[in-house]
């Protein structure tokens, strides 16, 4: 099977000691969004950088649509888009000028270019920021530019080291909004966290990762079905009585129930199946739900399970 | 052999583009015309100079202004390729440009060759100017035929003056730092050494600064300044050498390729 991502034994050493990456080997489907989550110094940006042909393996390969970016990196990175850590902007230069570069760099015609740089400039919300020297932007709006230069060339792989670090609440929201807009075109998305709720929210599988190997990965689902249980959250137009709650611990799907305010977190097995059978008891015992949202609860109970230790968590 | 070609052709598109982007770079960033000032009114001020001195001899003027030109050119190697390397990592916009499909070495050569075009173009319009200046006090047919032997020598110290900066900075950390570092191994360290060697009744041949002395010396004066300011004989004088021609740009182009060639071996390999 032809992997979007695939990593043979790959190792980095710095030194003569330190193994920041130990004999790594992972897949990554195509059109998957896969959330590459560890401590910090688990090695996750040495993957990434390696991926991305920033640095060089100790040993081992590491293939981006079949092709060695090591090798042959101009074929591998031409069909990848990349957010690595808080890249530099030239606080100089406009985004227009800044992305006709890249676009030119990744041998893109004029005229597509310029219509390119309005539909993504449109996209991470900087219509209007267009002819603007960057040296005015906020962190968000920076990381907002850095994602449109990652996805210009309309890549079919997009990698991303840490998105929604440093941003505030409604920068991360937005940023969750166009990864899932980016898995709904089919783009395979390689997603580097140390945020638990972030991948939960929009990775399809998980790969753990600590001390420079890979501990273990699974589908998120997967993940909450070994914990034994994964949350739901769901909150109602009003703070339930008493005897709503009790109506709530009485359905045999849910493991348990934390109410707080208008919103109750709910243990459930963690199968889509079940959720959704849940929302439909929700709504056929007259509550009135606002919103249901999983949880990334199973997966920090996961996590603190198979880490050596805990922390750079969130 | 076709694959080879289709290689050379991309990598010469890249470093095409990465020059091009540079140059859009050091106009934004208004280096360029800060160093094209410099060209400009520094002439402006030998002329006002000239004017009260009143020498009388076109050549006397035109190695007058270009005792400026050396130190000029340092500026120019300096301010366009001492960050030209360390700059992309330090402001990490490194992240931005490497994960791109295009070789890291058409990325520097480009970013080398933007330096040079860069400092070729505050060279020349030194020239221009201190050639108008020639032909408005002395008449046009007065200009020096040696102008353009002084010219494409200051052109090649250029080149091997870029290369210096370029494997500074490659090879350190900061911007600012590489670019002090330039300036300072430029205009006061080789020229320290130089001296050092002289002194030593041994002529520093092999020095790149000391080749530099050909901008001045082809118009048939020594660029190299008296080290008995009071002329007389007092049995410590110093032995005065000048450059030859072929020698000196010999070594200015030894310079410009060693010094290119381990800063674009450093760069390239060169990791956060």
């Amino acid at each position: 099977m032809e992997y979007a991502i695939r990593t043979e034994n790959l190792s980095k050493t710095y030194g003569k000691t330190f193994k920041a990456l130990d004999s790594v080997s992972l897949q990554v489907s195509r059109g998957e969004v896969v959330g590459y989550v560890g401590p910090n110094g688990a090695g996750k940006t040495t993957t990434i950088k390696i991926l991305t042909g920033l640095i060089r393996p100790t040993s081992g390969r590491a293939h981006v649509n079949d092709r060695d970016v090591v090798s042959n990196p101009r074929d591998a990175l031409r069909s990848m888009g990349a957010l690595i850590e808080v890249p530099g902007v030239y606080d100089y230069l406009t985004p227009h000028e800044m992305l006709t570069y890249f676009g030119r760099v990744y041998g893109m015609r004029r005229d597509v270019i310029d219509q390119r740089i309005k539909e993504t400039l449109e996209l991470v919300r900087l219509p209007d920021w267009e002819h603007k020297k960057t040296g005015a932007f906020s962190t968000g709006m920076l990381r907002r530019l850095a994602i449109a230069k990652a996805v210009l060339h309309r890549p079919d792989i997009l990698i991303l080291d840490e998105p929604v670090l440093g941003l505030d609440p409604k920068g991360i929201m937005e940023v969750r909004e166009m990864i899932r807009q980016f898995r709904s075109e089919g783009m395979t998305v390689f997603l580097s966290s140390h945020l638990l709720s972030e991948v939960a929210e929009v990775c399809d599988s998980v790969i753990f990762l600590d001390k420079g190997k890979v501990v273990t990965s699974d589908s998120v689902e997967g993940i909450g079905r070994r914990v034994g249980h994964a949350v739901v959250d769901a909150r109602f137009l009003h703070p339930l009585s008493p005897e709503e709650i009790g109506k709530l611990k009485d359905i045999d799907l849910i493991k348990g129930v934390d109410m707080k305010n208008s919103t109750a977190r709910l243990q459930y097995d963690g199968t889509p199946e079940t959720s959704a059978q849940i929302l439909r008891l929700l709504v056929s015992l007259n509550l009135d739900v606002v919103s249901y949202a999983a949880e990334g609860v199973g997966l920090e109970e996961y996590y603190v399970s198979v880490m050596s230790d805990e922390k750079g968590v969130n | 052999m076709a694959i080879d070609a289709v290689r050379m052709r991309n990598d010469l598109s890249e470093s095409w583009l990465s020059l091009r982007f540079e140059m859009l770079k050091h106009l934004k960033r208004r280096r360029l015309f800060i160093v094209g000032a410099l060209a400009i009114v520094v002439p402006l001020f030998f002329y006002v100079y000239f004017y009260q001195a009143d020498p009388n001899a076109a050549v006397d003027f035109a190695n007058m202004s270009l005792q400026f030109m050396n130190v000029l050119i340092v500026i120019s190697a300096a301010m366009f390729a001492g960050d030209a390397v360390c700059g992309e990592f330090e402001k990490k916009t490194s992240l931005l440009i490497f994960p791109t499909p295009q070789r890291r070495s058409s990325i520097f050569v480009g970013k080398y060759a933007a330096a040079v075009m860069a400092t070729f173009l505050v060279v020349s319009l030194y020239y221009v100017v201190l050639t108008l200046q020639i032909g408005q006090l002395f008449g046009w047919g007065e200009i020096p035929g040696a102008l353009g032997k002084s010219f494409l020598t200051a052109l090649i110290y250029s080149v091997a003056a870029v290369s210096v900066a370029f494997l500074i900075s490659s090879l350190l950390k900061r911007s600012m730092s590489a670019t002090i570092v330039s300036f300072l191994a430029l205009l006061m360290i080789l020229p320290i050494v130089q001296m050092l060697i002289s002194v030593l009744d041994q002529e520093p041949w092999f020095i790149v600064t000391y080749s530099s002395g050909l901008i001045t010396s082809v118009l048939g004066a020594s660029s190299s300044l008296p080290m008995n300011p009071g002329g007389g004989t007092s049995g410590n004088e110093i032995q005065q050498f000048t450059p030859t021609l072929k020698t000196g740009i010999a070594v200015m182009v030894t310079w410009a390729i060693a010094c290119l060639a381990a800063g674009m071996a450093i760069a390239v390999k060169k990791e956060d």
